[in-house]
């Protein structure tokens, strides 16, 4: 609810590809400013199953061979929030709406009390998912995609997204061999009918769908994620080494450990 | 940001299962508080005002809003001469202004209100003087309503027709 007078005056000021890498992408957080952190934000992203915590795993004891500190975040996993999220998706009390809010409020939390820390002192920050995730799901189920930019204006543009790309195809081969498929994984909230894996292939072609649309606008660098892991690691590698090295001030060594 | 994020939450709850359903049904939905405590709170807290408005634009416009309008030092006095002990988010203890709660509460709620005279201006809420007594308030508000639910009912009655 905006205000009656202000109609449509303001330029859309919410996340989009424009944001400076370290900033934030919008109106952000004016309590805590963020300008000049030393850190390093990298995200990973991609959808369900394609591999991100593998690449993560491999890349954060490379990194830190190499003498940086590193942080890892990952989706709904701060200790405010994950129980609760827990519990409402285990009801069926949830919506499209309280489920993207209560996703929101599980980033700003991780936000505040894991990544801006993190940059503040200098690490390098692994982000195992990021706001596209949130976009991705949000805009298959029909949310304004304005007011979810606008919502999470409050992000900070990492300095890398690297975007895990898979067809739907390999994608399947690969979650049945692993763990199988889950509720909301495979979109069954949608309601596309009763069978998982019709409803997994559909779901999952829109979110792809999702996430190959931002993927101009918000610079991400598109790695194919069908190719042996240590192939997609040696991509990661080369890519985050070129640009640790390039950055003027790289991030600092970590002295423990 | 989390504080803001999770009253959203709570709100659009409340929203979908409790206030719009009734609305469709062609009800009268009294809401105690709504999305201009938020507005008025998290600006308190440092929150960007803009973005909260925004945030909230999933909310059904009032067709009436009320503001109850109190100076600080009522509204401490009420609240003492009631309750012990001042919740602590309501004192707004959280931003560490001031380790005694009364005091806490003075500074926080005082900047609250001004918030508050800002987005009366800006929705243009009906400002009831809650100072007066609890029957002169109810006659003031009886009145606001009565005006408000009879256009109401003529508009509705053009639209179907018995």
């Amino acid at each position: 609810m905006t205000s009656p007078s202000d109609g449509s005056s303001s330029a859309p000021d919410g996340a989009n590809g424009d944001g400076p890498a370290g900033g934030y992408y919008g109106r952000g957080i004016p309590y805590l400013p963020i300008a000049g952190y030393p850190g390093k934000l990298i995200a990973i992203e991609g959808t369900d199953g394609v591999g991100r915590s593998t690449q993560i795993q491999l890349l954060r004891a490379w990194l830190e061979i190499r003498g940086y500190g590193v942080v890892e975040t990952g989706w709904t996993r701060s200790p405010l929030m994950q129980p609760t999220i827990e519990v409402a998706k285990s009801s069926n009390t949830l919506n499209k709406l309280t489920f993207v809010l209560l996703y929101a409020t599980d980033f700003a939390d991780r936000l505040e009390k894991e990544i801006i820390p993190a940059l503040k002192a200098g690490f390098v920050v692994l982000s195992d998912r990021y706001i596209f995730t949130a976009l991705a799901r949000a805009g298959v189920r029909g949310v304004d995609r304005q007011w979810l930019r606008n919502l999470y204006g409050f992000a900070i543009a990492p300095h890398m997204v690297f975007y895990l790309n898979i067809d739907v195809k390999s994608l399947l081969g690969r979650v049945l061999e692993s763990r199988g498929m889950d509720f909301w994984e495979s979109g069954m909230d949608l309601k596309h009918g009763d069978d998982i894996y019709d409803s997994f292939r559909a779901y999952q072609n829109k979110l792809l769908r999702e996430y190959s649309s931002m993927a101009d606008e918000f610079h991400f660098r598109v790695v194919d994620a069908r190719r042996p892991i240590d192939r997609i690691q040696d991509e990661l590698r080369k890519n985050v080494a070129a640009f640790l090295e390039s950055s003027e001030k790289p991030a600092e060594p970590a002295l423990s450990r | 940001m989390t504080f803001s994020l999770l009253h959203a939450t709570d709100f659009a709850d409340r929203l979908l299962y409790k206030i719009i359903p009734p609305l469709k049904a062609g009800m009268i939905v009294l809401a105690d508080r709504y999305a201009f405590t938020a507005f008025a709170r998290d600006a308190t807290r440092g929150v960007d005002r803009q973005w909260v408005r925004e945030l909230y634009s999933f909310a059904v416009r009032p067709d009436l809003s009320l503001y109850f309008r109190v100076p600080i030092d009522v509204s401490v006095d009420r609240l003492l001469a009631r309750r012990v002990k001042l919740k602590f988010y309501e004192a707004g203890m959280d931003l560490g202004w001031s380790a005694n709660p009364v005091e806490s509460f003075r500074l926080f709620q005082g900047k609250v209100l001004a918030e508050y005279d800002q987005i009366v201006q800006e929705f243009g809420m009906e400002v009831i003087d809650a100072v007066r007594s609890i029957t002169e308030q109810q006659r003031v508000v009886r009145n606001v309503i009565a005006q408000h639910v009879q256009m109401r009912r003529l508009e509705i009655s053009d639209d179907e027709p018995v």
